[in-house]
């Protein structure tokens, strides 16, 4: 059953979804709140982007806003007010600003795949566990992830998980999805946590 | 995410929706937490993804920043 919308949700639908001078300007208000968010957001995150002049943020943000309202106005008809529209609509904006900005944040850096991490992750990946966990699940985990793991998922978990590169630069770069690089990482993961409990360490991991 | 060194190398166990299903949830869920209800429960799973996904995580806390800017007289 479709939720009754609340009057500031139904009006920006009505004019959104109408002809001529309403739409026309309800449009632009539309852009302006999503231009303001991407801003907003873009101030925000200043601090991890420090290779990004300020134009080029601008530029950004002038771009999220476009691409936000198009996807806003194509998917208008699937509104159905389970939230807030201004809500529904800031959600598009937010998704198109951090992606651009990660990606912008990345767009001088290389991804680079090395299969011998792999011998040194008691040191990188599990040095904050030391005092925490015994030597062997860092060496358990260092045998799963060679054993138990394909190259392709290898390759997204040392790039997720150890290097910390957001998973919208990896879809950028491997030319898939968020969702599908996210798939992967979460496979990885639940492939490594099932060979540790078969290991004898599902005390310590659940 | 901030719980052990084990969870952010394996991620939290339990449903995890994945992107695209987190994203036709997060309007809700920002709505239901700038209302001040308990989501625990009614957005678990979301919340379990949230936690294991630093993208949406950063989107959410982005975009319940902005709902918070936005409520502000300009």
């Amino acid at each position: 059953m479709k939720p009754e919308l609340d009057p500031e949700s139904a009006a920006w639908t009505a004019d959104l979804s109408s002809a001529g001078p309403a739409r026309d300007g309800a449009t632009t208000r539309l852009r302006a709140m999503l231009l303001r968010v991407a801003r907003a957001e873009s101030g925000r995150r200043r601090a991890s982007l420090p290779a990004l002049r300020p134009d080029e943020v601008e530029d950004l943000c002038q771009q999220a806003a476009n691409d936000a309202l198009m996807a806003i106005l194509g998917k208008l008809p699937e509104f159905r007010g389970a939230a807030r529209f201004t809500t529904w609509a800031c959600k598009f904006v937010m998704f198109e600003i951090s992606t651009k900005l990660r990606r912008a944040a990345w767009r001088d850096r290389a991804i680079e795949t090395d299969e011998t991490v792999w011998a040194t992750i008691p040191d990188r990946a599990l040095q904050p566990l030391s005092g925490m966990l015994e030597a062997e699940l860092g060496a358990a985990l260092q045998q799963a992830i060679c054993k138990a793991l394909t190259a392709g998922q290898r390759q997204i978990f040392q790039a997720a998980v150890i290097d910390q590169v957001p998973i919208d630069v990896l879809a950028e770069r491997l030319q898939r999805s968020r969702g599908a690089i996210y798939k992967m990482l979460h496979d990885a993961r639940s492939k490594l946590r099932q060979a540790l409990i078969a290991a004898g360490y599902g005390e310590l991991i659940s | 995410m901030t719980g052990t060194p084990i969870d952010r190398l394996l991620g939290y166990p339990g449903r995890d929706p994945g992107c695209e299903a987190g994203f036709e949830q997060l309007d809700q869920y920002c709505d239901a937490v700038r209302r001040g209800e308990d989501v625990a429960h009614r957005f678990a799973d979301l919340l379990t993804h949230i936690a294991n996904c630093s993208a949406c995580r950063e989107d959410t806390e982005g975009l319940l920043a902005v709902l918070e800017e936005l409520a502000r007289p300009t």
